[in-house]
Protein backbone atom coordinates (compact mmCIF):
# COMPACT_ATOMS: atom_id res chain seq x y z
CA UNK A 1 0.00 0.00 0.00
CA UNK A 2 1.11 3.32 -0.98
CA UNK A 3 0.34 6.34 1.66
CA UNK A 4 -0.54 9.74 1.12
CA UNK A 5 0.79 13.18 2.75
CA UNK A 6 1.02 16.47 1.20
CA UNK A 7 5.21 17.27 2.73
CA UNK A 8 7.72 14.87 3.78
CA UNK A 9 11.04 16.15 5.16
CA UNK A 10 13.86 13.47 5.08
CA UNK A 11 15.40 14.10 8.22
CA UNK A 12 14.62 14.97 12.23
CA UNK A 13 17.47 16.79 12.69
CA UNK A 14 16.82 21.13 13.73
CA UNK A 15 16.42 21.36 10.14
CA UNK A 16 13.70 18.89 9.69
CA UNK A 17 12.00 20.21 12.98
CA UNK A 18 11.88 23.28 11.55
CA UNK A 19 10.46 22.51 8.25
CA UNK A 20 7.86 20.47 9.14
CA UNK A 21 6.78 22.82 11.58
CA UNK A 22 6.99 25.89 9.09
CA UNK A 23 5.25 22.99 6.45
CA UNK A 24 1.98 22.82 8.70
CA UNK A 25 2.08 26.33 9.59
CA UNK A 26 1.49 27.05 6.08
CA UNK A 27 -1.85 24.95 5.10
CA UNK A 28 -0.25 21.32 4.40
CA UNK A 29 -2.57 18.91 6.05
CA UNK A 30 0.02 15.94 6.47
CA UNK A 31 3.67 16.39 7.22
CA UNK A 32 5.69 13.34 8.04
CA UNK A 33 9.19 13.16 8.83
CA UNK A 34 11.25 10.18 7.98
CA UNK A 35 14.01 9.64 10.60
CA UNK A 36 16.76 6.74 10.22
CA UNK A 37 17.46 7.11 14.24
CA UNK A 38 14.76 6.10 16.83
CA UNK A 39 14.56 9.55 18.22
CA UNK A 40 14.15 12.96 17.39
CA UNK A 41 16.45 15.90 17.69
CA UNK A 42 19.18 14.72 15.46
CA UNK A 43 22.72 16.02 17.00
CA UNK A 44 21.39 18.25 18.99
CA UNK A 45 21.19 15.93 22.62
CA UNK A 46 25.42 15.36 21.95
CA UNK A 47 25.89 19.44 21.87
CA UNK A 48 25.37 20.28 25.57
CA UNK A 49 27.49 23.58 24.93
CA UNK A 50 25.64 26.72 24.75
CA UNK A 51 25.49 29.48 22.08
CA UNK A 52 22.23 28.25 20.39
CA UNK A 53 18.88 30.24 19.90
CA UNK A 54 20.35 33.82 20.56
CA UNK A 55 19.09 34.57 16.98
CA UNK A 56 15.86 32.63 16.80
CA UNK A 57 14.38 32.43 20.19
CA UNK A 58 16.71 35.84 21.58
CA UNK A 59 17.89 33.45 24.34
CA UNK A 60 21.50 31.37 24.89
CA UNK A 61 20.65 28.10 24.97
CA UNK A 62 22.67 24.53 25.12
CA UNK A 63 22.06 21.83 22.30
CA UNK A 64 19.35 19.86 24.44
CA UNK A 65 17.34 22.95 24.96
CA UNK A 66 17.04 24.18 21.60
CA UNK A 67 16.14 20.44 20.44
CA UNK A 68 13.49 20.46 22.78
CA UNK A 69 12.21 23.51 21.79
CA UNK A 70 11.30 21.79 18.16
CA UNK A 71 10.30 19.50 19.57
CA UNK A 72 7.38 20.88 21.48
CA UNK A 73 6.56 22.88 18.40
CA UNK A 74 6.39 20.20 16.18
CA UNK A 75 4.54 18.05 18.76
CA UNK A 76 2.07 21.18 18.86
CA UNK A 77 1.86 21.75 15.09
CA UNK A 78 1.02 17.93 14.85
CA UNK A 79 4.00 16.71 12.64
CA UNK A 80 3.94 12.89 12.22
CA UNK A 81 7.39 11.23 12.97
CA UNK A 82 8.20 7.71 10.98
CA UNK A 83 11.16 6.57 13.09
CA UNK A 84 13.93 4.33 12.43
CA UNK A 85 12.98 4.41 8.78
CA UNK A 86 16.19 5.37 6.45
CA UNK A 87 14.28 6.80 2.83
CA UNK A 88 16.56 5.48 0.37
CA UNK A 89 14.73 6.91 -3.03
CA UNK A 90 12.84 9.34 -4.46
CA UNK A 91 11.03 8.52 -7.45
CA UNK A 92 10.38 11.46 -10.41
CA UNK A 93 6.80 11.75 -9.01
CA UNK A 94 7.87 12.09 -5.52
CA UNK A 95 7.62 8.53 -4.53
CA UNK A 96 9.64 7.68 -1.44
CA UNK A 97 11.05 4.48 -0.73
CA UNK A 98 12.38 3.76 2.76
CA UNK A 99 13.12 0.63 4.65
CA UNK A 100 13.86 -0.11 9.18
CA UNK A 101 13.08 -2.65 11.68
CA UNK A 102 9.95 -0.78 13.31
CA UNK A 103 8.07 -0.35 10.12
CA UNK A 104 9.86 -2.60 7.12
CA UNK A 105 9.31 -1.68 3.82
CA UNK A 106 7.35 1.80 3.12
CA UNK A 107 6.30 3.60 0.42
CA UNK A 108 5.21 7.47 0.66
CA UNK A 109 3.23 8.89 -1.99
CA UNK A 110 4.40 12.78 -0.92
CA UNK A 111 3.53 16.72 -2.58
CA UNK A 112 6.54 17.83 -1.69
CA UNK A 113 9.53 16.95 0.20
CA UNK A 114 12.28 18.31 1.79
CA UNK A 115 15.60 17.65 2.11
CA UNK A 116 17.17 17.58 5.77
CA UNK A 117 19.91 15.37 5.77
CA UNK A 118 22.23 17.76 7.57
CA UNK A 119 26.16 16.84 7.14
CA UNK A 120 28.80 14.61 8.18
CA UNK A 121 32.13 15.05 9.37
CA UNK A 122 35.65 14.92 7.02
CA UNK A 123 36.38 11.38 8.29
CA UNK A 124 40.28 10.12 7.73
CA UNK A 125 40.35 9.06 4.03
CA UNK A 126 39.58 12.22 3.41
CA UNK A 127 42.75 14.11 4.49
CA UNK A 128 44.97 10.90 3.57
CA UNK A 129 47.39 11.21 6.32
CA UNK A 130 50.31 8.91 5.82
CA UNK A 131 50.83 6.43 8.69
CA UNK A 132 49.37 3.15 10.11
CA UNK A 133 46.12 2.13 10.92
CA UNK A 134 45.86 2.08 14.66
CA UNK A 135 42.69 2.10 16.74
CA UNK A 136 42.03 5.85 18.13
CA UNK A 137 41.37 8.32 15.36
CA UNK A 138 38.04 9.78 15.11
CA UNK A 139 36.11 12.46 13.96
CA UNK A 140 35.45 15.69 16.93
CA UNK A 141 31.83 14.47 16.29
CA UNK A 142 31.92 10.92 17.27
CA UNK A 143 34.24 11.70 19.99
CA UNK A 144 31.55 14.01 21.47
CA UNK A 145 28.91 11.30 21.56
CA UNK A 146 31.14 9.14 23.54
CA UNK A 147 31.99 11.61 26.10
CA UNK A 148 28.22 13.82 26.34
CA UNK A 149 25.58 10.92 25.68
CA UNK A 150 27.14 7.56 26.26
CA UNK A 151 29.54 8.48 29.28
CA UNK A 152 33.25 7.30 28.30
CA UNK A 153 36.26 9.15 27.09
CA UNK A 154 37.86 7.53 24.40
CA UNK A 155 41.60 8.31 25.23
CA UNK A 156 43.84 10.05 27.33
CA UNK A 157 46.02 12.46 26.04
CA UNK A 158 44.49 13.74 22.40
CA UNK A 159 46.11 15.86 19.39
CA UNK A 160 42.90 17.20 17.50
CA UNK A 161 43.65 18.19 13.92
CA UNK A 162 41.96 21.03 12.54
CA UNK A 163 40.55 24.01 14.88
CA UNK A 164 36.70 23.55 13.41
CA UNK A 165 34.16 24.77 16.26
CA UNK A 166 33.23 21.05 16.91
CA UNK A 167 36.77 20.22 17.12
CA UNK A 168 37.54 23.66 19.92
CA UNK A 169 34.46 22.62 21.71
CA UNK A 170 35.80 19.25 22.50
CA UNK A 171 39.10 20.16 23.52
CA UNK A 172 37.40 22.03 26.43
CA UNK A 173 35.25 19.27 27.15
CA UNK A 174 37.67 16.57 27.27
CA UNK A 175 40.29 19.08 29.40
CA UNK A 176 37.03 19.49 32.04
CA UNK A 177 37.08 15.68 31.80
CA UNK A 178 40.36 15.43 33.12
CA UNK A 179 41.94 14.78 29.36
CA UNK A 180 45.18 16.18 28.09
CA UNK A 181 45.06 17.98 24.96
CA UNK A 182 48.47 17.98 23.79
CA UNK A 183 47.38 20.62 20.74
CA UNK A 184 44.93 21.90 18.27
CA UNK A 185 46.82 21.61 14.94
CA UNK A 186 44.91 23.75 11.99
CA UNK A 187 46.81 23.97 8.13
CA UNK A 188 45.64 26.97 7.47
CA UNK A 189 46.75 30.75 8.73
CA UNK A 190 43.98 31.10 11.00
CA UNK A 191 41.34 29.54 13.14
CA UNK A 192 38.14 27.55 11.36
CA UNK A 193 36.33 28.41 13.93
CA UNK A 194 34.49 31.25 16.19
CA UNK A 195 37.12 33.57 17.74
CA UNK A 196 34.13 32.64 20.94
CA UNK A 197 35.41 29.05 20.57
CA UNK A 198 39.22 30.02 20.35
CA UNK A 199 39.15 32.30 23.59
CA UNK A 200 36.89 29.86 26.09
CA UNK A 201 37.79 26.46 24.35
CA UNK A 202 41.50 26.79 24.07
CA UNK A 203 43.02 29.97 25.75
CA UNK A 204 40.77 29.46 28.57
CA UNK A 205 42.81 26.29 29.46
CA UNK A 206 46.39 27.25 28.01
CA UNK A 207 45.92 24.87 25.22
CA UNK A 208 48.06 25.45 22.41
CA UNK A 209 46.82 26.23 18.31
CA UNK A 210 49.51 25.25 16.21
CA UNK A 211 48.77 27.43 13.44
CA UNK A 212 49.91 26.31 9.40
CA UNK A 213 50.77 23.36 10.72
CA UNK A 214 49.36 19.69 10.07
CA UNK A 215 49.42 16.04 10.81
CA UNK A 216 52.08 14.38 8.37
CA UNK A 217 52.00 10.82 10.29
CA UNK A 218 50.26 8.80 12.27
CA UNK A 219 52.34 6.54 14.85
CA UNK A 220 51.57 3.28 16.02
CA UNK A 221 50.10 -0.46 15.29
CA UNK A 222 47.16 -1.46 17.55
CA UNK A 223 46.79 1.71 19.00
CA UNK A 224 47.54 5.06 18.07
CA UNK A 225 51.55 6.23 19.88
CA UNK A 226 51.26 9.73 18.94
CA UNK A 227 51.47 12.09 15.17
CA UNK A 228 54.25 14.11 13.48
CA UNK A 229 53.44 17.44 13.29
CA UNK A 230 55.28 19.29 10.80
CA UNK A 231 54.52 23.45 10.07
CA UNK A 232 53.63 24.20 6.21
CA UNK A 233 54.10 26.75 3.64
CA UNK A 234 51.73 29.25 1.72
CA UNK A 235 50.65 26.42 -0.47
CA UNK A 236 50.16 24.28 2.50
CA UNK A 237 53.10 22.00 1.42
CA UNK A 238 54.87 20.06 5.07
CA UNK A 239 58.51 22.27 5.31
CA UNK A 240 61.02 19.24 5.76
CA UNK A 241 63.00 20.00 8.65
CA UNK A 242 60.08 21.52 10.92
CA UNK A 243 58.49 18.07 11.77
CA UNK A 244 57.91 17.20 15.84
CA UNK A 245 56.41 14.11 17.22
CA UNK A 246 53.59 14.79 19.66
CA UNK A 247 52.70 11.44 22.14
CA UNK A 248 49.02 11.03 21.92
CA UNK A 249 46.79 7.89 22.21
CA UNK A 250 43.94 9.72 20.45
CA UNK A 251 43.43 12.00 17.61
CA UNK A 252 40.08 13.56 16.62
CA UNK A 253 39.92 14.97 13.28
CA UNK A 254 37.60 18.39 13.07
CA UNK A 255 38.26 19.32 9.26
CA UNK A 256 34.90 20.05 8.02
CA UNK A 257 31.33 19.18 7.51
CA UNK A 258 30.24 17.65 4.54
CA UNK A 259 26.71 18.10 3.28
CA UNK A 260 25.33 14.42 3.23
CA UNK A 261 23.40 14.39 -0.20
CA UNK A 262 23.61 11.11 -1.26
CA UNK A 263 19.80 10.68 -1.41
CA UNK A 264 19.74 13.95 -3.32
CA UNK A 265 22.02 13.35 -6.01
CA UNK A 266 20.10 9.48 -6.57
CA UNK A 267 17.12 11.99 -7.52
CA UNK A 268 18.16 13.67 -9.78
CA UNK A 269 19.09 17.23 -7.22
CA UNK A 270 22.05 18.93 -9.07
CA UNK A 271 24.63 19.74 -6.32
CA UNK A 272 26.76 23.14 -5.95
CA UNK A 273 30.76 21.58 -6.33
CA UNK A 274 31.44 24.34 -3.98
CA UNK A 275 28.94 24.23 -1.28
CA UNK A 276 27.86 20.24 -1.86
CA UNK A 277 24.91 21.32 -1.38
CA UNK A 278 21.87 21.06 -4.19
CA UNK A 279 21.68 24.51 -5.98
CA UNK A 280 18.96 25.58 -5.21
CA UNK A 281 16.34 29.03 -5.61
CA UNK A 282 15.36 31.67 -3.22
CA UNK A 283 12.49 29.52 -1.98
CA UNK A 284 14.96 26.35 -1.56
CA UNK A 285 13.65 24.52 -4.34
CA UNK A 286 16.28 21.93 -6.40
CA UNK A 287 16.18 21.32 -9.75
CA UNK A 288 14.21 18.92 -9.38
CA UNK A 289 10.21 20.16 -9.12
CA UNK A 290 9.30 19.67 -5.88
CA UNK A 291 12.51 18.51 -4.14
CA UNK A 292 13.19 21.32 -1.50
CA UNK A 293 16.47 21.31 0.43
CA UNK A 294 17.43 23.30 3.92
CA UNK A 295 19.80 23.55 6.55
CA UNK A 296 23.14 22.02 6.62
CA UNK A 297 22.21 19.92 3.56
CA UNK A 298 22.68 23.15 1.74
CA UNK A 299 25.48 24.27 3.06
CA UNK A 300 26.76 24.45 6.36
CA UNK A 301 26.22 26.91 8.49
CA UNK A 302 28.19 28.45 11.21
CA UNK A 303 24.58 28.51 13.62
CA UNK A 304 21.73 26.39 14.22
CA UNK A 305 19.53 29.57 13.97
CA UNK A 306 20.02 29.95 10.86
CA UNK A 307 19.80 26.40 9.89
CA UNK A 308 16.14 26.68 11.60
CA UNK A 309 15.80 30.00 9.41
CA UNK A 310 16.85 28.22 5.80
CA UNK A 311 14.59 24.66 6.53
CA UNK A 312 11.31 27.31 7.12
CA UNK A 313 12.14 28.24 3.94
CA UNK A 314 11.89 25.54 2.55
CA UNK A 315 9.09 24.24 4.29
CA UNK A 316 6.63 26.73 3.92
CA UNK A 317 7.69 26.77 -0.32
CA UNK A 318 6.88 22.71 -0.05
CA UNK A 319 3.58 22.90 1.31
CA UNK A 320 2.93 25.85 -0.96
CA UNK A 321 3.82 23.39 -3.70
CA UNK A 322 2.03 20.77 -2.53
CA UNK A 323 -0.93 22.67 -2.57
CA UNK A 324 -0.84 24.38 -6.03
CA UNK A 325 0.54 21.31 -7.59
CA UNK A 326 3.80 23.24 -7.92
CA UNK A 327 5.75 26.06 -8.25
CA UNK A 328 8.12 27.59 -10.70
CA UNK A 329 12.19 26.81 -9.85
CA UNK A 330 13.13 30.76 -9.91
CA UNK A 331 16.28 30.90 -11.93
CA UNK A 332 15.84 33.90 -13.95
CA UNK A 333 18.67 35.66 -12.48
CA UNK A 334 21.90 33.09 -11.12
CA UNK A 335 24.01 34.22 -8.69
CA UNK A 336 27.58 35.04 -9.33
CA UNK A 337 30.78 34.51 -6.81
CA UNK A 338 33.28 36.91 -7.19
CA UNK A 339 36.84 38.41 -6.25
CA UNK A 340 36.95 36.69 -2.77
CA UNK A 341 33.66 34.55 -2.36
CA UNK A 342 33.79 31.63 -2.04
CA UNK A 343 30.04 30.50 -2.33
CA UNK A 344 26.73 32.55 -2.28
CA UNK A 345 23.63 31.04 -1.44
CA UNK A 346 21.28 30.51 -3.02
CA UNK A 347 22.31 30.12 -6.30
CA UNK A 348 19.21 31.00 -8.29
CA UNK A 349 16.93 34.34 -7.72
CA UNK A 350 14.02 35.90 -9.27
CA UNK A 351 15.15 39.45 -8.97
CA UNK A 352 11.56 40.58 -8.20
CA UNK A 353 11.75 39.80 -4.15
CA UNK A 354 13.81 40.64 -1.55
CA UNK A 355 16.59 37.96 -0.74
CA UNK A 356 18.74 36.99 1.66
CA UNK A 357 22.23 36.21 0.29
CA UNK A 358 24.04 33.47 2.46
CA UNK A 359 28.13 33.63 1.19
CA UNK A 360 31.34 33.15 2.32
CA UNK A 361 34.89 34.77 1.52
CA UNK A 362 37.76 32.27 0.71
CA UNK A 363 40.24 34.89 2.35
CA UNK A 364 40.27 36.81 6.01
CA UNK A 365 40.80 40.60 6.14
CA UNK A 366 40.17 43.99 7.84
CA UNK A 367 38.26 46.36 6.07
CA UNK A 368 36.25 45.02 3.66
CA UNK A 369 33.77 45.87 0.82
CA UNK A 370 30.76 44.09 -0.64
CA UNK A 371 29.79 44.43 -3.84
CA UNK A 372 26.82 43.70 -5.68
CA UNK A 373 26.72 43.96 -9.72
CA UNK A 374 29.67 45.69 -9.26
CA UNK A 375 28.41 48.28 -6.57
CA UNK A 376 29.03 48.83 -3.00
CA UNK A 377 26.39 47.10 -0.96
CA UNK A 378 28.02 47.32 2.79
CA UNK A 379 31.05 47.44 4.35
CA UNK A 380 32.57 45.54 7.00
CA UNK A 381 35.88 46.39 9.60
CA UNK A 382 36.72 42.80 9.28
CA UNK A 383 35.75 39.42 7.38
CA UNK A 384 36.38 35.88 7.69
CA UNK A 385 35.91 32.75 5.94
CA UNK A 386 34.85 31.03 9.42
CA UNK A 387 31.59 33.73 9.46
CA UNK A 388 28.85 33.53 7.36
CA UNK A 389 28.05 36.86 6.07
CA UNK A 390 24.22 37.11 5.59
CA UNK A 391 22.51 39.97 3.90
CA UNK A 392 18.82 41.03 3.30
CA UNK A 393 19.00 42.57 -0.31
CA UNK A 394 15.42 44.20 -1.11
CA UNK A 395 14.04 44.60 -4.67
CA UNK A 396 15.56 48.01 -5.15
CA UNK A 397 18.87 47.64 -5.13
CA UNK A 398 18.70 44.12 -6.51
CA UNK A 399 17.30 45.84 -10.07
CA UNK A 400 20.35 47.91 -9.62
CA UNK A 401 22.93 45.25 -9.49
CA UNK A 402 21.60 43.13 -11.77
CA UNK A 403 22.62 42.81 -15.25
CA UNK A 404 22.27 40.08 -17.80
CA UNK A 405 20.43 38.10 -15.69
CA UNK A 406 23.34 37.91 -13.21
CA UNK A 407 23.91 38.85 -9.94
CA UNK A 408 28.09 39.22 -9.23
CA UNK A 409 28.85 39.27 -5.59
CA UNK A 410 32.37 40.77 -4.47
CA UNK A 411 34.12 41.76 -1.26
CA UNK A 412 37.24 43.39 -1.75
CA UNK A 413 40.09 43.49 1.19
CA UNK A 414 41.97 46.23 2.13
CA UNK A 415 42.24 49.95 1.79
CA UNK A 416 40.54 50.11 -1.80
CA UNK A 417 37.30 48.85 -0.11
CA UNK B 1 53.56 48.15 35.12
CA UNK B 2 52.55 44.85 33.77
CA UNK B 3 50.81 44.31 30.68
CA UNK B 4 48.30 42.34 29.58
CA UNK B 5 46.82 40.91 26.31
CA UNK B 6 42.17 40.16 26.17
CA UNK B 7 41.33 38.95 22.91
CA UNK B 8 37.46 40.32 22.80
CA UNK B 9 34.79 37.77 21.74
CA UNK B 10 31.93 40.39 21.24
CA UNK B 11 32.10 40.31 17.09
CA UNK B 12 33.66 38.55 14.63
CA UNK B 13 36.76 41.40 14.79
CA UNK B 14 38.74 39.86 17.67
CA UNK B 15 40.63 42.82 18.98
CA UNK B 16 43.47 42.05 20.85
CA UNK B 17 43.34 44.44 23.08
CA UNK B 18 46.27 45.39 25.32
CA UNK B 19 46.28 46.43 28.81
CA UNK B 20 48.83 48.21 31.15
CA UNK B 21 47.87 47.59 34.76
CA UNK B 22 49.66 49.06 37.79
CA UNK B 23 51.45 47.19 41.25
CA UNK B 24 48.37 48.06 42.79
CA UNK B 25 46.44 45.53 40.10
CA UNK B 26 44.48 49.11 38.84
CA UNK B 27 43.77 49.28 34.91
CA UNK B 28 46.15 51.86 33.65
CA UNK B 29 45.36 52.49 29.73
CA UNK B 30 43.74 49.84 27.30
CA UNK B 31 45.04 50.24 23.89
CA UNK B 32 43.11 47.67 20.38
CA UNK B 33 39.84 48.00 21.53
CA UNK B 34 37.84 49.51 18.49
CA UNK B 35 34.66 49.75 20.55
CA UNK B 36 33.06 51.28 23.44
CA UNK B 37 31.40 47.81 24.41
CA UNK B 38 34.74 45.73 23.58
CA UNK B 39 36.25 47.85 26.56
CA UNK B 40 34.05 47.20 28.88
CA UNK B 41 34.13 42.96 27.87
CA UNK B 42 38.21 43.68 28.39
CA UNK B 43 37.71 45.40 31.70
CA UNK B 44 35.15 42.91 32.90
CA UNK B 45 37.26 39.92 31.94
CA UNK B 46 40.12 41.26 33.66
CA UNK B 47 38.30 41.99 36.90
CA UNK B 48 36.28 38.85 36.88
CA UNK B 49 36.14 36.54 34.06
CA UNK B 50 32.92 33.98 34.31
CA UNK B 51 31.49 31.46 31.98
CA UNK B 52 28.43 29.53 32.05
CA UNK B 53 29.67 25.93 32.05
CA UNK B 54 28.07 23.06 30.78
CA UNK B 55 28.80 19.61 31.89
CA UNK B 56 26.89 15.93 32.31
CA UNK B 57 25.78 14.46 35.54
CA UNK B 58 25.87 10.88 35.66
CA UNK B 59 22.12 8.77 35.87
CA UNK B 60 21.89 5.11 37.47
CA UNK B 61 20.30 4.33 34.00
CA UNK B 62 21.97 2.40 31.45
CA UNK B 63 20.40 3.46 28.35
CA UNK B 64 20.72 7.19 29.41
CA UNK B 65 23.77 7.00 30.97
CA UNK B 66 24.35 11.39 30.96
CA UNK B 67 21.64 14.25 31.71
CA UNK B 68 23.55 17.06 30.50
CA UNK B 69 23.31 20.36 32.42
CA UNK B 70 24.58 23.70 32.80
CA UNK B 71 24.93 26.64 35.39
CA UNK B 72 21.79 28.52 35.56
CA UNK B 73 24.34 31.73 35.47
CA UNK B 74 28.01 32.39 34.54
CA UNK B 75 30.20 31.29 37.51
CA UNK B 76 34.11 32.23 37.63
CA UNK B 77 35.89 30.54 35.33
CA UNK B 78 38.68 29.65 37.88
CA UNK B 79 35.80 27.20 39.16
CA UNK B 80 34.77 25.23 36.03
CA UNK B 81 37.30 22.51 37.13
CA UNK B 82 36.37 22.21 40.53
CA UNK B 83 32.54 22.31 39.31
CA UNK B 84 33.20 19.50 37.07
CA UNK B 85 35.28 17.60 39.06
CA UNK B 86 33.04 17.73 43.09
CA UNK B 87 29.93 16.87 40.74
CA UNK B 88 31.80 13.64 39.28
CA UNK B 89 30.17 11.85 41.84
CA UNK B 90 26.28 12.76 41.80
CA UNK B 91 24.06 10.77 40.37
CA UNK B 92 20.43 11.69 39.46
CA UNK B 93 17.09 9.91 39.46
CA UNK B 94 13.65 10.38 37.40
CA UNK B 95 11.93 12.25 36.98
CA UNK B 96 14.24 14.93 35.81
CA UNK B 97 12.21 18.42 34.32
CA UNK B 98 14.12 21.13 32.04
CA UNK B 99 15.22 23.88 34.08
CA UNK B 100 15.15 21.42 37.43
CA UNK B 101 17.82 22.24 39.96
CA UNK B 102 20.12 19.14 40.57
CA UNK B 103 23.12 20.86 42.72
CA UNK B 104 22.34 24.38 44.32
CA UNK B 105 25.02 26.98 45.10
CA UNK B 106 27.86 24.56 43.22
CA UNK B 107 30.81 25.17 44.90
CA UNK B 108 29.58 27.90 45.94
CA UNK B 109 29.89 29.72 42.53
CA UNK B 110 26.36 31.20 43.50
CA UNK B 111 24.76 28.89 40.38
CA UNK B 112 23.38 26.06 40.43
CA UNK B 113 23.40 23.08 38.32
CA UNK B 114 20.68 22.85 36.50
CA UNK B 115 18.80 20.02 33.36
CA UNK B 116 19.00 21.20 30.02
CA UNK B 117 16.71 18.42 29.15
CA UNK B 118 13.60 16.49 30.05
CA UNK B 119 14.44 12.90 31.41
CA UNK B 120 11.46 11.76 29.15
CA UNK B 121 12.49 13.26 26.18
CA UNK B 122 15.77 10.72 26.61
CA UNK B 123 14.90 7.36 28.45
CA UNK B 124 13.92 4.39 26.50
CA UNK B 125 14.70 6.13 23.38
CA UNK B 126 18.43 4.30 23.22
CA UNK B 127 17.23 0.34 24.22
CA UNK B 128 17.11 -0.44 20.15
CA UNK B 129 20.63 0.19 19.27
CA UNK B 130 21.89 -2.61 20.95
Amino acid sequence: MVERVDVAVIGAGPAGLAAAVAAREQGAERVVIIERAERLGGLLPQCIHNGFGLLYFGEDLTGPEYERMFIRKAERAKVEARLESMALDISPDLEITAVGSRHGYTKIKTGAVVLAMGCREKARGALGIPGGRPAGILTAGTCQRYVNVDGFIPGRRFVILGSGDIGMIMARRLTLEGAKVEAVVEIMPWPGGLIRNEVQCLHDFGIPLLLEHTVTFIHGETRIQGVTVTRVDRERRPIPGTERFIPCDCLLLSAGLIPENELSVKAGVELDPVTGGPLVDENRQTVIPGIFAGGNVVQVHDLVDWVSWEAEVAGRNAARFADRGGIPFREEVRVRAGENIKYVVPQFISGEEEVTLHLRVTRPGLRAALLLGGKLFKRYRSVRPSEMIIEKVDVGRLSQAIGDGELRVDCRLGEEA
Amino acid sequence: MAAETVICIGCPLGCRVSVAVDRRGKVAGMRGARCRQGEKYVLKELREPVRTLTTTLRTADRDFPLLPVRTSRPVLKALMRDIVRETASVVVKPPVKCGQVLVSDVCGSGADLVATTDWSLRAGSRKKER
